[in-house]
């Protein structure tokens, strides 16, 4: 009995095509609704409402809201705003340029020690990759105990054992942005390694053995095999790089709170500033927008010097 | 020179250069251990007592013994696992579709849910902070869960497919010929079989929420509420030169959760990174 009544349901299910919940999991845009919903809610709609406000003059403080250009005349007549696109250039430029030279070179010693089996090479890569772990706040606080000019810093009080005169890694405005960078580097150069690393497992061996057969020295295979091989690793770490770089924030206001002066207020920190102690919505909006502006340009520069994929490939 | 004595060189060299790259490294964060091991006399002879005289153990205690800094440490782990759990909920299902299914436009797709992890979580926390305290939202664990959830999203979904990419299907064509329903097969077994790869994609998304800063900072202003990354920060504005024994200590506390997951699970996360990584 009870299994005729379940064949007649079959077959009715059938003849009314697939059930609803069928149909909808056979397409695939049903499965990307979760993300989809929370990318909407928490990323466009925010960033639609970001070019919205700077047109207006809106503030934390809540005064009547209108539609004014005088929001973003008033941001670029500000004759900060040239300063602090300089010290985020420094930044930036300091920090991709450090962190790709050195996670190169790290990455590259680590492949050698593996070649002629050296005993020690995880242990060097694990040691790099923890200060990558390490939260952006304790980066700050770790490094200002290193630069402090207190009788505590690290760096300084060595100096002085050795008879050396003291920097003002933090107080000089020229230091502080070496010092900043320093910190910066030390905490992103595991990213760029662990990137290179994997692309240089990928090239073929073939072509070193090829290069070994006809007599080439190791610069000049690392000339013209090496870094032709990487271009597309090189290029897409930039990208990454500088953009982290470009959105750094904690690791500053814990180091430096952007001093002395305005020495290292990046344009993040500006913005943040601008909104959260300013309480001036509308002036960071039209910053907000300025960060997007710049970081999609640069991408979009960078990946336009990427390899076009031969059809051949 | 002989190639193999040439090789022998190198190999010193390599060495040399080895432990200069890990003593730079590994001194800031001796430093720091140094530092919250000294009494607040030995602190100020600097790097001179490296290795204190006197070593103690009274700065962590003093910090381990205040329930606030407790209750700090729980929040951060709470909100980052909970952004963790949250993060796999909603991207396993986006991953499993770009893994499985084949459509139109599908690479386009995920380069775009990519580039969302290209935006500043402080552009997008400019207006969300308006909206979230008009909802209440302020000062709610749930509301910065939802932030990080969304802020992880994209690398998650990226991580995930690349776990399930590397599952046969035939096990789930199995199940679709047993009559199993397309959410079922992918639920029953494919999650289960992912299961090593939704783990580091899970513990990686742990270690970065336990480093957010601006969002807790920014949406969440009771101090029983706060995260260990904003109490240290709000620790630091209110420590002077007297107390760095004791901020070292705290921060050491922060911090050690993170390194040792990260070398628990090191093979795991390193796989799961260079896995995806460029390929030339």
């Amino acid at each position: 009995m009870q299994t005729t009544q379940t064949a007649a349901m079959a077959i009715s299910r059938r003849v009314a095509g697939p059930s609803l919940g069928r149909r909808l999991e056979a397409n695939p845009f049903t499965w990307l609704v979760p993300v989809a919903v929370m990318l909407g809610v928490f990323y466009l709609y925010p960033i639609i409402d970001v070019f919205r406000l700077g047109l207006t003059n809106a503030s934390l403080v809540g005064n009547e809201e209108r539609y004014t250009l005088a929001t973003i005349r008033a941001m670029f007549e500000n004759p900060a705003l040239v300063d602090i696109l300089w010290t985020t250039f420094l930044f930036t430029f300091g920090s991709v340029v450090g962190q790709q030279v050195f996670g190169l070179a790290i990455a590259l010693l680590v492949m050698r020690g593996e070649r002629r089996k050296l005993p020690g090479m995880v242990a060097l890569r694990t040691i790099v990759l923890i200060a990558w772990v390490i939260p952006g706040i304790a980066n700050g606080l770790i490094w200002q105990m290193l630069f402090s000019e207190a009788p505590f810093g690290a760096i300084n009080s060595v100096l002085r054992l050795m008879h050396i005169s003291p920097v003002a890694w933090l107080s000089d405005p020229n230091m502080a942005m070496v010092s900043a960078v320093l910190s910066n580097v030390w905490r992103g150069t595991a990213f760029s390694m662990i990137v290179f690393y994997a692309a240089l497992k990928a090239i073929d061996p073939t072509l070193y053995e090829a290069a070994s057969v006809d007599g080439a020295s190791g610069t000049q295979k690392l000339r013209f095999i090496t870094l032709p091989q990487l271009r597309a690793a090189i290029l897409v770490n930039s990208i990454l790089v500088t953009i982290q770089t470009l959105n750094t924030f904690d690791a500053i206001i814990s180091l430096t709170g952007g001093g002395p002066g305005r020495a290292t207020e990046v344009l993040s920190l500006f913005t943040f500033n601008t909104v959260f102690r300013n309480y001036d919505l509308a002036g960071g909006s039209v910053l907000s927008v300025l960060m997007l502006a710049i970081s999609l340009v640069l991408a979009l520069v960078y990946a336009s010097f990427l390899p076009r994929r031969e059809a051949s490939e | 020179m002989t190639a193999e004595r040439r090789e022998k060189w190198g190999d010193a060299l390599t060495y040399l250069m080895a432990i200069l790259i890990a003593a730079f490294f590994l001194t800031p964060l001796a430093w720091l251990l140094s530092l919250s091991l000294r009494t607040r006399q030995e602190v100020f002879l600097g790097a001179s007592r490296f290795i204190p005289k006197r070593p103690t153990l009274d700065n962590f205690a003093q910090i381990l013994s205040d329930p606030t800094f407790l209750l700090y440490l729980w929040n951060g782990l709470k909100l980052s696992a909970l952004g963790g759990l949250g993060c796999l909920l909603v991207a396993a299902p986006a991953a499993y579709a770009f893994s499985r299914f084949w459509f139109s436009g599908k690479s386009a797709l995920m380069m775009v849910i990519l580039a969302f992890q290209m935006i500043s979580p402080l552009v997008i926390l400019v207006p969300l902070y308006r909206y979230m305290s008009a909802l209440g939202l302020i000062n709610s664990h749930f509301g910065v869960t939802m932030v990080y959830i969304a802020i992880s999203v994209p690398m998650c979904t990226w991580l995930v497919k690349g776990a399930i990419d590397g599952i046969p299907k035939s096990l789930e064509e199995a199940a679709a010929i047993d009559g199993c329903s397309r959410f079922g097969t992918f639920w029953r077994i494919t999650l289960p079989l992912a299961a090593p790869g939704l783990a580091s994609a899970f513990i990686l998304i742990v270690i970065l929420n336990w480093s957010q800063f601006l969002i807790p900072f920014l949406l969440l202003n009771k101090d029983a509420q706060l995260p260990i990354s904003v109490a240290i920060f709000n620790f630091a504005g209110t420590s002077n030169a007297s107390s760095t024994q004791v901020l070292a200590a705290a921060c050491l506390v922060a911090v050690v959760p993170a390194i040792v997951a990260f070398l628990l699970l090191q093979r795991m996360i390193v796989g799961a990174l260079t896995a995806g990584a460029v390929k030339g």
